[in-house]
């Protein structure tokens, strides 16, 4: 494989990421609903309606119609599209459309306070949300200062990171578990209460394990490998227990985009993977190599920009 | 380098630890209750009772404080006879959850007695067994749903008025009717505070608690026998803690309960509690509305925003009214039918469960979070709804429930409007999430000078219901926590010998014995026992005069053999309520009705005298 064919994949990879993240999103949005209502329904937020002069029934609706709170929630379905669409078409030199991609990092970034707050403010649902906040982002660096700029490589251990220590702290049971990771565990593997808790607790010692290990060359394939694998099965999780031929759709409106908003889980170690994978007959190719511009106008090559991951 | 890799690697562990640390420390100043098991002295290992008395049958549970690993985990049940502690059961305190669930036979309910509780590292709990007050004339239960414990809404303030209102009422039965404990994760903690805020009334009172939704750890539950749910919100059906977690819950809460009549366990291992318990001649059924309802999420066509919630109107009600979804179940329909022609010993008849049998509420959380339906509630299915209500009024039952966090009266139609069974829904002890009965017409025939939410309305799943009262809260509550909030608890005067049941809607915080204290708004109402089935539209079959006091009557249908109802007489006379054009063969009998009186009678025929002798 030759670095400009492996780095237009990798940009590749970290766009199908956002690309999955934001349309699970846009999903949830049009034929859900965002979960705003914990931050909206407060008497805070009335409060700051008022003294801007946006009445009661204005702010919250008069009951048989809309008020700002539900056209809010509405509007912000069009805003998550938009984002979505820009994963597909954002290229190098497309700033306007990076901005709006930074723009739909920002959005999930308030959707993960919304969850937190929704959470009784536990940190580890702030933390666990940073993969996914951190999908469009890197996409944008990745095409602005090239897949395997140390930058880029630091972005996606901290999203990959993040992701799996909110998890591994729900699974040993640092925050209370949420009660769908053991029920999908018994579901699925058919495992009783006890063997559930014992899995998970060890699932949460590999969380951290593998946050340590990726600093570690020695270690840090196997730990992104480790990670895409298990974030790709903790995403898949929630169909495999959930779905049935017995229910409408077979229930995939239930839970589909339950693993598909999920995929920084495992595209972003996957991306890590295949970095530090090609790293050494990269670092061999760097030294002979001039910087080029690959089909998504990325930088493949360049010393001091490229192949090294911030922490060797 | 490598230093630096560890300094960040150490870093790491150090701040996910030190957030750890400090959100538990936090969670009081953000307005939520820390819930944690205190240690207290061998003395205080006991922290409270609850106990039932049925069909001679002594049931008490003790809750217990965690054990030493030394202790033992025998407990004793002695009780007073004659000044002297008799030793009557003993049991083994049962992990995890430390309760020690006593069982008695051949009980003498026709006097108190003195009990104690006794662990031999020095703890003893004392409370009294009440008589059973079948003389009484009047059976007081006092009934609460929705502990909140969380200073945000007021759940931090004392219960002491409830307590000293209990009192000073000298209620006969306390019925929780659910939500006892929100803590979704910590139940054991959650159960010992509860027992902190009331043991001092349940000690020496019959108590019925049900666990609902959030004492089961999540926040609404369809309990689909026992399922797995795997689904946010758990609207695809099923427990989300796992089914030990939820048998400690229904163990701690249930297990002085009289004897399931089906005790038959479902998934998970979870068991199953519906049953009834007659006291002062009342015959109460106690239901379990949640343990095999069908969860929606995926059943029924998406309506709204969450699979459980109906935004849209215009919708179809018939096609969420789906074949296969479940409300009570077969096995919990069988018992109603056999538990509505079973009058032994029995002058009045109640049903608690969890939450009511309609949409009982439009806006939701917010002043306008307008809901055309939710599917948490009993509407849900109608067909449902439907089988449970045609059982409950074929024993004339009133209904008590909870759960909506909104104080309501409702008379239930079936077939046409107030053909049914009355309910009064309690308020929350403490309200975390308000809502609002609130439709966008006004309701038909209101009584004179009543709001236009009362009077008949259809819910939102179509079913007909009249509507006599309704706790709204404030719309923006601010001030009293409490009370602005519509918080409070209810009481339900049973009135064995005028056969009439009275519903008071209180607010906290006040003496409910003082004349100048007032209900809610539309509280104290009063009702015949024979309202719960009277449908507008009936006759009477004649008025018939026994020579027995109050015989049990019966009615079947000629046509299709069906029992229309049976009930006990007040007093010696009795004009029995029928369809008109419509014949039916009328039995009855002292205690049962094993006597055809009557046949092929039909409304509008004359007086008769009948002897039972």
């Amino acid at each position: 494989m030759k670095p400009l064919k492996a780095n237009s994949h990798l940009v590749l990879l970290l766009r199908v990421g956002a690309f999955l993240c934001l349309a699970g999103w846009t999903w949830v949005h049009f034929y859900w609903e965002g979960p705003y209502g914990v931050l909206l329904w407060q008497e805070s937020s009335q409060a700051l309606a008022e003294r801007v002069g946006i009445d009661w029934d204005e702010f919250v609706g008069t009951g048989a119609n809309d008020g700002l709170v539900q056209r809010l929630i509405g509007f912000t379905s069009w805003f998550y599209l938009g984002a979505t669409i820009l994963t597909v078409t954002v290229r190098k030199k497309s700033y306007l459309q990076m901005m709006g991609l930074l723009g739909g990092g920002a959005l999930l970034g308030i959707l993960a306070y919304a969850r937190f707050v929704g959470a009784q403010s536990q940190i580890p649902m702030l933390v666990e949300h940073g993969g996914q906040v951190l999908a469009p982002v890197l996409l944008v660096l990745a095409l602005h200062m090239g897949a395997r700029h140390r930058v880029t490589i630091a972005a996606a251990m901290v999203a990959m990171m993040m992701t799996f220590i909110g998890h591994g702290c729900y699974a040993l049971n640092l925050w209370p578990m949420p009660a769908t990771f053991q029920a999908m565990t018994t579901e699925i593997l058919g495992v009783e209460h006890e063997t559930a808790t014992s899995l998970l607790w060890w699932a949460g010692i590999l969380d951290f394990v593998v946050c340590v290990g990726i600093f570690l060359k020695v270690s840090r394939r196997s730990c992104a490998l480790y990670a895409a694998i298990w974030g790709l099965l903790t995403a898949i999780a929630r169909p495999v227990a959930g779905m049935s031929l017995s229910l409408n759709y077979w229930g995939a409106d239930q839970f589909i985009h339950e693993a598909v908003l999920r995929a920084p889980h495992y595209v972003i170690p996957l991306y890590l993977f295949l970095v530090w994978r090609r790293s050494d007959e990269l670092e061999t190719i760097a030294g002979d190599s001039k910087t080029e511009t690959g089909p998504d106008g990325c930088q493949t090559a360049g010393p001091g920009k490229i192949t090294r991951s911030p922490i060797d | 380098m490598k230093f630096i890799k560890w300094l960040t690697i150490s870093a790491l562990v150090v701040l996910i630890a030190g957030v750890a640390v400090s959100q538990q420390k936090n969670q009081k100043r953000k307005g939520r209750a820390v819930l944690s098991v205190p240690k207290v002295a061998k003395k205080d290992l006991i922290c409270f009772a609850l106990y039932t008395v049925h069909d001679n049958i002594l049931k008490l549970t003790a809750q217990l404080y965690p054990l030493a690993a030394g202790d033992s985990r025998i407990v004793r049940l002695e009780i007073k006879k004659e000044g002297e502690w008799v030793e009557v059961a003993r049991t083994k305190a049962i992990e995890p959850g430390w309760t020690a669930p006593f069982r008695v036979e051949k009980w003498n309910d026709s006097k108190a007695h003195e009990y104690r509780v006794i662990h031999e590292a020095g703890a003893t709990y004392t409370g009294t067994i009440r008589k059973n007050p079948v003389d009484k004339g009047e059976v007081v239960v006092a009934a609460f749903t929705g502990n909140s414990i969380h200073p945000a809404h007021g759940g931090d303030i004392s219960r002491k008025d409830i307590i000293e209102n209990v009192k000073r009422i000298d209620a006969d039965v306390l019925f929780f009717a659910g939500d006892q404990v929100y803590d979704h994760f910590k139940h054991y903690a959650g159960w010992l505070k509860f027992g902190r805020d009331f043991g001092e009334i349940i000690k020496d009172r019959p108590t019925l608690c049900l666990p609902d939704d959030h004492d089961a750890g999540q926040p609404n539950l369809w309990g689909e026998s026992g399922k797995v749910s795997t689904l946010g919100g758990a609207s695809d059906g099923g427990y989300a803690r796992p089914g030990v977690y939820v048998q400690e819950v229904e163990r701690a809460q249930t297990s002085h309960f009289p004897d399931p009549v089906d005790p038959h366990k479902i998934g998970q291992g979870i068991g199953v509690w519906f049953t009834n318990l007659n006291w002062g001649n009342v015959d109460f059924a106690i239901l379990e509305d949640r343990k095999f309802k069908t969860g929606p999420a995926g059943r029924v066509p998406k309506q709204g925003p969450r699979p459980d919630h109906i935004r849209n109107p215009e919708y179809d009600p018939a096609s969420v009214d789906v074949d296969g979804a479940i409300l009570l179940g077969q096995r919990q329909l069988k018992f109603l039918d056999r538990w509505s022609q079973d009058w032994t010993n029995t002058e009045m008849k109640v049903a608690l469960s969890a939450t009511i049998f309609c949409g009982g509420a439009h806006i939701h959380g917010g002043a306008n979070g307008r809901l055309h339906a939710d599917m948490d509630s009993n509407g849900w299915p109608q067909s449902g709804r439907s089988r449970a209500l045609s059982a409950l009024r074929k024993g004339f039952a009133f209904h008590c429930a909870g759960d909506q966090h909104l104080a309501t009266i409702f008379h239930h139609g079936l077939e046409n409007h107030r053909d049914a069974i009355w309910s009064f829904c309690v308020p929350s002890i403490a309200n975390l999430y308000l809502r609002w009965w609130e439709p966008l017409k006004p309701g038909a025939n209101r009584e004179t000078g009543a709001p236009d939410y009362t009077g008949d309305h259809l819910d939102g799943f179509a079913n007909k219901v009249t509507n006599y009262a309704a706790a709204n809260p404030e719309k923006k509550p601010a001030g009293k926590l409490l009370n602005t909030r519509s918080a409070g608890f209810g009481v339900v005067r049973l009135n064995t010998k005028k056969r009439e049941i009275t519903m008071e809607c209180w607010p906290r915080n006040v003496d409910i014995t003082d004349p100048a204290t007032k209900q809610y708004a539309g509280w104290p109402r009063t009702i015949s026992q024979f309202d719960n089935y009277d449908p507008p539209s009936w006759g009477k079959l004649g008025e018939m005069t026994f020579d027995v006091e109050n015989p049990v009557v019966q009615l079947i249908d000629d046509l299709s053999g069906e029992i229309l109802y049976t009930v006990r007489a007040h007093g010696k006379t009795f004009n029995p309520g029928a369809p008109k054009g419509r014949s039916f063969t009328v039995k009855a009998g002292k205690n049962e009705p094993s006597t055809v009186i009557l046949e092929k009678a039909e409304v509008g025929a004359g007086s008769r005298a009948i002897r039972l002798k």
